[in-house]
């Protein structure tokens, strides 16, 4: 501990605390451009100076850790001048076009001049400029160098939190220019994390380009829409047009860093395909006429005819409300909230993943030893969970190890990476359990149970190699802690559930502390299973009746047993794993409502089809991966008819039974904090707080553990592929896009502007083997489907795997997968062979 | 007070023997009836063209080579009292303006405005400029929003003529409304 003055009032803080804290803490403000926590200081502006008794000259504080003992001016007149002189050398090139300037209004070198600076200029030369017309950097950033202040922390959050490294510094002192080499991107993840760092107009929205001024914005304080990351973000409409997004610094789990689904994805809700009217039997109707017709549809239905399917993007009001109705109303226990994946391995995940335990922080992970990454291309899947691991895991000594098929981006950070073929997580798992296990024997049985016959299954199951495996396991055995990161592959291929659980109990007997945290891609996917949107458990992961998952609703459809089905917000046609038996089966359903917010391919099949809200036009909450409850804000106005969620769940419960409620959002939480014991603290005020010191880890928001103890899984049969192959066959997987993600993200503009048609994504050695280059055309041919597709290569992703994204529309994934096929073959040809 | 103490005051009794107050205020009268008379026959024969430093509704202005100047910095939305100006930028890198940022829209309220000319003060480039143009009078609630073309327009008063004058002038009736047109040929200095 260090005790010092600031400003004459005595303050003990940490060893090695910055100045620039310290004096934060002891509630004095200093100025700073270059700063940012969590980046790499390197005191470039001297905005900070301050002046240390003793001595000569002024110290910059952002950079200078405290001195037992010393004594620190804040607000002498010397560091006035300073500041005003720092100020004045500024803006010497500046270009100080404000008008035209899109962060005029929220530009820090104006409000610092503002502040602190001169009032007038010394400098009579003709300024510098870098050039004269703003140039584009790529689709959805806009340069202008003549306003930079040279701080860097575009240079450093591109290479520190992004991991891209795309950025640079041209050139030296005031001619200096942070850009790309060439001036055009190269390989951008187009996250516009560098715009929202820049403190001033240098890197710029193009989406928002001179649309509007900070003044005439609205903002709704919110959570984003896309990935289970959770990512707390300010929507700002004008005129009721979304205009932007962005984030905040020291607020949410993310601070200042979105990603490019994020930050430049939410103006889907502007699109003008939203539904804006009821339809029956796609003719406009009144509401009236379409809650009749709903009431018609399900009037004399039995519970076991009816099913219900809500999306994992609705809020945990409307999916605890849509259960209640399906359960309380319909009497019907078929309720589910994915299409994807059935519901066995969704409680196989729950259970593997530890989720009724409650919460678990991504921080608190990050403190393990060791983190293991696994079943989850968390690079695409979750980017700025991956800025969090690759921020913290570059700030401490610590193993991360990376267990996928594909290559990603955070493979620059790990201590090993693991490339696996698709659907082997169980083999990958239950040989490095293998191995732990073995490392209890003596070397001679050690030796033995190594080369037995299991251990080579196991490896040849999972393509890789024995000295890979063990130097996980001695990785893991040798930590007092780990973590584990698991994601939606073990949804996909659910006997990996019950390697992760295997591996976590024997760790969990070596003494170790063990902490299992989910990745998920859609916002609210642990909200729906908290709340109960499930067909074997209630809210708060209650057993209840067992009911029919998607799977079983479309078996029975086929079989013409299902009335009625209510769909709210799932296109169950475009997500389902073999796209032809899902169109066959709900064209069999007798009555069918979907309510959505774009007319999807489910929705083309309903009856009755209610407009529903985006995410900016209700209020409510979504549990993140981690399982923290954050809260939702509204912020526009609903298109045309549209109604709210909840009002239209709760008006087709009301045709049924009047009293049926809660009535409003409020009330409905409170009833979910009544019945779901793992809610019972959750309040929405505490979770948009802004912390000034950067902790940006909120735990009141984590949910807690639930009452029930979850029934343990069953086995499911592996589907793992064999590394036996064709020359031209690979093993197709899906997944989510870095840029698009579901379906909202194909409505938004920015994002097909990023990139509208499919890629299949192969691995360079493949490429070059077959003689293809990135960029160009190619045909993937499966045995239901083939398509056209851009081939992409990356380098260091396994042999013989294809990466087709879930979310485009000129690619149906869905079509190549055949239920009860597993991993699929395709083949990959010239476009025009 | 004091100097009336002595019962009657004999000035006053003289003052109203020889009616002065009254003949005082005559002479005014007939003064003004003989004098020339300053009373504008508007809007039937004459029309005031105010000086430059009149404040009446709001010109958009170009520079010398037709380029509009403003760049829907949206300054005079915000320093307007009572946010009677709307602004919404575009980007145009056309030479439409002195800038790649011009106004997609730009309107003013003129019932709301108070011709205080903050907006001319806040704009960065002299775009916005309250002109000599003072009929508002109308019979429809549409004519109280100008927008850009209109504001774009030439004045029909140019900026050449220092203003502070009488022009001959015509009152016009017509379906589209009334109009009162300022012949700018035949002008006179005002009266006083
Ligand atoms: S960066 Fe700031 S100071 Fe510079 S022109 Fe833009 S608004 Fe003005
Ligand atoms: S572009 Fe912006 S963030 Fe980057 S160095 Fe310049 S001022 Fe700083
Ligand atoms: S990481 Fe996920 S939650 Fe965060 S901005 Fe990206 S898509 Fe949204
Ligand atoms: S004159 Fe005054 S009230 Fe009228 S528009 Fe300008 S700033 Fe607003
Ligand atoms: S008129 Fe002037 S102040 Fe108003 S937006 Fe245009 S340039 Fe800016
Ligand atoms: S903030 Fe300290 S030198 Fe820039």
């Amino acid at each position: 501990m260090a005790t010092i003055k600031i400003n004459g009032k005595e303050i003990t803080v940490e060893d090695n605390t910055l100045i620039l804290d310290a004096a934060r803490k002891a509630g004095y403000e200093i100025p700073t451009f270059c700063y940012q926590a969590d980046l790499m200081g390197i005191g470039s502006c001297r905005m900070c100076l301050v002046e240390i008794e003793g001595q000569r000259k002024l110290q910059p504080s952002c950079i200078t850790p405290v001195l037992h003992g010393m004594s620190i001016n804040t607000d002498s007149s010397t560091v006035a001048s300073a500041r005003a002189g720092v100020l004045e050398f500024l803006l010497a090139n500046h270009a100080l076009d404000c008008p035209v300037c899109d962060k005029g209004g929220e530009c820090e070198l104006q409000d610092m001049v503002h502040k602190y600076g001169p009032r007038t200029g010394r400098h009579a030369e003709p300024k510098f400029k870098f050039h004269e017309k703003d140039y584009v950097l790529s689709q959805v950033i806009i340069k202008n160098s003549n306003r930079c202040v040279q701080c860097m922390k575009c240079v450093r959050v591109c290479r520190e939190v992004v991991g891209r490294n795309v950025l640079g510094a041209l050139g030296r002192g005031d001619h200096q220019e942070p850009t790309s080499f060439n001036r055009t991107f190269l390989d951008c993840d187009m996250d516009g994390n560098c715009i929202e760092v820049c403190p001033v107009g240098c890197f710029m929205r193009l989406p928002y380009r001179y649309k509007s001024r900070p003044w005439d914005l609205k903002g709704a304080d919110t959570i984003c829409p896309y990935c289970a990351t959770g990512c707390r973000m300010v929507i700002e409409e004008r005129d009721g047009q979304l205009l932007r997004a962005r984030a905040q610094l020291g607020v949410g789990l993310n601070s200042e860093t979105l990603c490019a689904r994020g930050r430049f994805g939410c103006d889907f809700v502007n699109s003008a395909e939203r539904i804006t009217k009821p339809l029956i039997r796609h003719q406009a109707a009144t509401w009236a006429e379409a809650l009749a017709s709903v009431k018609d549809g399900f009037s004399g239905k039995e519970g076991k005819h009816i099913g219900g399917v809500a999306a994992a993007t609705l809020t945990n009001e409307e999916l605890y409300l849509f259960q209640k109705l399906m359960r309380t109303v319909f009497g019907s226990p078929n309720i589910d909230s994915s299409s994807r994946w059935n519901s066995d391995a969704a409680s196989a995940f729950i259970h593997a993943a530890s989720m009724n335990e409650g919460g678990v922080s991504i921080f608190d992970c990050m403190e393990a030893d060791t983190v293991l990454i696994i079943g989850s291309h968390i690079s695409d899947e979750n980017p700025v969970s991956e800025y969090i691991v690759r921020r913290i895991s570059s700030n401490r000594r610590m193993n991360l190890i990376i267990a996928s098929p594909r290559a990603m981006k955070l493979d620059s950070s790990a201590n090993v990476k693991l490339r696996h073929l698709p659907a082997a997580e169980k083999a990958v798992l239950d040989a490095i359990t293998l191995v732990i296990n073995a490392g209890k024997l003596s070397e001679a049985e050690k030796l033995k149970a190594i080369k037995d016959s299991k251990m080579v299954d196991l490896l040849t199951a999972a393509g890789v190699g024995v000295d890979e495996i063990t130097d996980i396991a001695k990785r893991l055995s040798a930590s007092q802690s780990v973590a584990i990161v698991a994601g939606t592959e073990f949804l996909r291929f659910p006997d990996g559930t019950s390697g992760l659980a295997l591996l976590k109990d024997v760790l969990k007997n070596l003494g170790k502390k063990v902490t299992v945290m989910p990745t998920l891609d859609r916002c609210n996917q642990r909200g729906a299973w908290e709340m109960g949107v499930h067909p074997s458990f209630g809210p708060g992961y209650a057993t209840a009746e067992k009911g029919m998952d998607t799977e079983a609703l479309l078996e029975a459809a086929m079989r013409g047993e299902i009335d009625a089905l209510y769909v709210v917000g799932e296109d169950i046609i475009s997500d389902y794993p073999d796209r032809e038996f899902a169109r066959t089966a709900l064209s069999k359903v007798r009555f069918l409502v979907v309510q959505d917010i774009f007319m999807s391919e489910t929705a083309k099949l309903a009856h009755v089809i209610l407009p529903g809200a985006s995410f900016s036009e209700k209020e409510g909450m979504f549990t993140n991966q981690e399982g923290r409850a954050q809260s939702i804000r509204k912020l526009l106005a609903l298109p045309g008819k549209a109604k709210r969620d909840l009002d239209i769940i709760r008006a087709v419960g009301e045709l049924f039974d009047g009293s049926f409620g809660p009535k409003n959002a409020v009330l409905v939480l409170d009833e979910i904090r009544q019945v779901n014991p793992m809610y019972s603290d959750v309040s929405l005020l505490f979770n948009n707080k802004k912390n000034s010191d950067n902790r940006l880890d909120n735990r009141a928001a984590l949910v807690k553990c639930a009452a029930g103890v979850l029934p343990a899984a069953g086995e499911f049969a592996s589907k793992a592929v064999s590394s036996r192959m064709e020359e031209h066959s690979f093993a197709l997987v899906t997944g989510s896009h870095l840029f698009h993600l579901g379906r909202f993200s194909r409505k938004s503009e920015t994002l097909l502007g990023l990139i509208k048609g499919a890629t299949v994504e192969i691995c360079e050695d493949d490429a070059a083997r077959l003689g293809f280059v990135s960029g160009e055309k190619v045909k993937v041919k499966g045995k239901n489907h083939e398509v056209l597709a851009t081939l992409k290569t990356s380098t260091g992703s396994k042999s013989r795997v294809a990466f087709i994204p879930e979310s485009f529309e000129d690619a149906e994934v869905n079509r190549f997968f055949r239920r009860g096929e597993g991993v699929p073959r395709v083949s990959i040809t010239r476009a025009n062979q | 007070m004091s100097d009336k103490k002595g019962g009657i005051d004999i000035l006053d009794l003289i003052k109203k023997v020889l009616f002065t107050d009254f003949v005082k205020g005559l002479r005014i009268t007939l003064g003004y009836n003989v004098s020339k008379s300053i009373t504008h026959r508007y809007p039937d024969e004459e029309k005031w063209i105010p000086y430059r430093r009149f404040r009446g509704v709001h010109t958009l202005n170009r520079d010398e080579h037709g380029r509009e100047l403003c760049v829907a910095c949206e300054l005079c939305v915000k320093a307007c009292p009572t946010s009677c100006i709307t602004v919404v930028p575009m980007e145009d890198d056309t030479g439409r303006g002195i800038a790649d940022r011009v106004a997609k829209i730009w309107k003013v309220n003129l019932v709301r405005c108070l011709y205080c000319g903050y907006c001319e003060d806040a704009c960065p480039t002299r775009a916005v400029r309250l002109g000599r143009e003072y009929e508002l009078a109308c019979a429809d609630f549409k004519c109280t929003v100008r927008n850009r073309e209109e504001l774009l327009l030439p004045q029909p008063v140019p900026e050449s003529i220092e203003g502070g004058l009488v022009a001959k002038a015509k009152f016009e009736r017509s379906l589209s409304g009334i109009k009162v047109t300022a012949d700018l040929s035949a002008t006179k200095k005002r009266a006083w």
